[in-house]
């Protein structure tokens, strides 16, 4: 009994000196990731971030939305999360403390307003009076509210209505609203039960309006682990890379991930932009660290139009955006 | 039933009209306003401290100005095409609407069950399944049956306030005096007469503090009740609020929620003194 003790002492303290000498190790980390159709399910699946990080407790946490994302990271309890554009501009704002270090995904039809194909709905003004859902506070509530602005509909006129997707597709099941601007998995579910696509998120990137998600890390992890940001960096590009070349694999294991059809797998993953790493660094994406690129002037644009909505309670100078996306991480993963 | 019931019954009720005309309770009240005015001085100065000396993250805690500003913006132009009348009116329309079907169903429940053993056999394992249920896990149920509208929100308040009301007005039924039954009755009373006369009037008392307890637990439901699918109330006014990190506007809501919850249990007691003087 006593001699199990002492060797189990030994182990620990083995164990313990081993921690104490590789410096920089982590003994958690935490990834949040979102409900939604990319590559972090590849990456994922294919345990690419236990590989990087041998040794290393990761744990995976499902997040409902970009709400609860922030609260995650107000309240400390992930490492590393995804936001769409909306909730960054939310956070950057609020001075989280957090980085922006890669992008996720581009939003193209994997998020759709869906409407009832019986309610003779062909434009956003046939709304009227509807009943309309969408998760507050994420990329297509914020491109809902927008697309009627453009179309010069008063969101007043209809009503609209707070839901997580989930929410969404059972009370669409139900017939409790008409129309419902959300993503997938849980789109396909309303689309094949009575709806379809009126707008698609990608429509509003043409017109202007991009929607993304983007890598996030907390600042206190990126200041002790450094070399642990590269590492996660390193894993997603991989997933990224896996998802590029290998389509038919990929569908199998997002159709695995999330219980779907193969075809509807792969369907969505036709409307999700997935980007290489070295193409990040372009002007169109994240830009270097010397230049910045576009996601700076979304930021700033959605910023802009939540302080109208009253959501924010001032507008940041474009300095405070530029200083949250933080290239310089997947610089030295892709070597400039 | 037994004889030793009627002697017991004497000091009870000797002891509770002396207890209710004891003149000296005045400087008691008073100082115990003021201690109660203390507790809320050192928690608003210490709030002040906290935040003025920037010990705690203001998107956490903000200052109690900025509280207050959320709070007179929200009276005067809003929050979310509303304003805060607009979305406590909404809250306290669903409370008292849901309140009010609890009593109308509570009540006679509990005085059925109180009266007659067979009805307390019969329903007791329905009331004493669902009382522990936590409401959160009964609201997906009740919006997959009832929808993401009113009625499934109504009717989580309902549930929730409906126990506390039943399971009081029984204990209140039951523990009324034998005595005054079988007086009632010897004076030839029907049983019309006794629910009314006897029962109700001896009981009055307990099943108000039994309302009063449900109204507290309707109370605490209402923001969960609010989460899903509403576009005004003072719940969902928080809980929205919590999505873009408002903290101001997250306290301003939580300091009138429990300031209307402290109010509703006044107004509750003073519709108890004015309806049973007695008690």
């Amino acid at each position: 009994m006593i001699k199990r003790l002492i060797a189990t002492l030994a182990v620990a303290t083995l164990a313990l000196t081993a921690a104490v000498r590789a410096e920089d190790k982590p003994a958690k980390v935490t990834v949040g990731y979102l409900n939604l159709v990319n590559a972090q399910l590849v990456t994922k699946h294919l345990g690419l971030l236990a590989k990087e990080m041998p040794g290393v407790d990761i744990k995976y946490v499902k997040i409902g939305g970009g709400g609860d994302m922030l609260r995650a990271i107000a309240g400390n309890d992930v490492d590393f999360g995804d936001l769409g554009n909306p909730p960054t501009a939310i956070g950057a704002t609020r001075a989280l403390p957090i980085k922006g270090i890669l992008v996720i995904n581009m939003l193209d039809y994997v998020e759709s307003m869906v409407v009832r194909t019986d309610k003779n709905i062909t434009s956003l003004k046939d709304l009227k009076g509807k009943t309309v859902a969408a998760p507050f506070g994420s990329t297509t509530h914020y491109l809902l509210l927008q697309a009627l602005k453009d179309e010069g509909v008063d969101p007043a006129s209809m009503k609209i209505l707070d839901l997580a997707p989930s929410d969404i597709a059972a009370a669409w099941l139900r017939g409790d609203i008409d129309a419902a601007w959300f993503w997938e998995p849980n789109l396909g579910k309303a689309v094949k039960n009575g709806g379809k696509i009126l707008v698609t998120s990608g429509d509003m990137a043409k017109r202007g309006y991009p929607t993304w998600d983007i890598g996030v890390v907390m600042n206190a992890f990126a200041e002790k682990y450094p070399s642990y940001v590269d590492k996660f960096i390193r894993a997603e590009c991989e997933g990224i890379e896996f998802w590029l070349k290998n389509p038919e694999k990929t569908a199998e294991i997002i159709a695995e991930e999330l219980s779907l059809a193969i075809e509807d797998a792969q369907r969505m993953m036709e409307g999700t932009g997935m980007v290489p790493c070295n193409r990040q660094l372009t002007e169109e994406y994240l830009g270097t660290s010397a230049k910045k690129g576009k996601f700076v002037d979304t930021l700033v644009s959605t910023a802009d139009f939540l302080v109208k909505q009253e959501r924010l309670p001032k507008l940041l100078p474009r300095a405070d955006f530029e200083a949250f996306i933080q290239p310089a991480y997947l610089e030295k993963v892709i070597g400039r | 039933m037994s004889v030793e019931a009627s002697p017991m019954a004497i000091p009870i009720s000797a002891d509770r009209t002396r207890r209710g005309s004891l003149p000296l309770r005045l400087p008691k009240v008073s100082r115990s306003v003021l201690l109660s005015t203390l507790t809320v001085a050192v928690l608003l100065a210490g709030w002040a401290i906290v935040t003025e000396r920037g010990w705690a993250n203001e998107l956490f805690l903000p200052k109690p100005q900025a509280v207050w500003a959320a709070f007179v913006k929200t009276m005067t132009r809003g929050y979310q095409g509303a304003t805060l009348f607009q979305h406590l009116g909404a809250s306290l329309c669903r409370i008292l609407t849901a309140f009010t079907l609890a009593c109308l169903i509570g009540i006679p429940l509990g005085v059925i069950m109180g009266v007659s053993r067979n009805a307390r056999a019969l329903l007791n394992p329905l009331i004493e399944f669902y009382r522990p249920l936590p409401p959160l896990g009964l609201y997906t149920l009740l919006v997959m049956w009832l929808g993401i509208g009113e009625s499934s929100k109504l009717s989580l308040l309902f549930l929730a306030g409906l126990p506390g009301i039943v399971i009081s007005t029984i204990q209140a039924v039951t523990s009324v005096d034998p005595v005054y039954v079988r007086a009632a009755q010897s004076l030839g009373a029907t049983r019309r007469h006794l629910l009314f006369h006897v029962y109700l009037p001896a009981a009055g008392p307990l099943i108000l503090a039994g309302m009063r307890i449900s109204l507290g637990f309707t109370y605490t439901v209402l923001v969960a009740a609010e989460i899903v699918a509403a576009s005004a109330g003072i719940g969902w006014m928080i809980w929205d609020a919590a999505k873009f990190l408002l903290s101001d506007i997250v306290i301003m809501g939580l300091i009138v929620l429990g300031l209307t919850g402290v109010a509703l249990d006044l107004i509750m007691r003073g519709i108890a003194k004015l309806l049973m003087p007695w008690a």
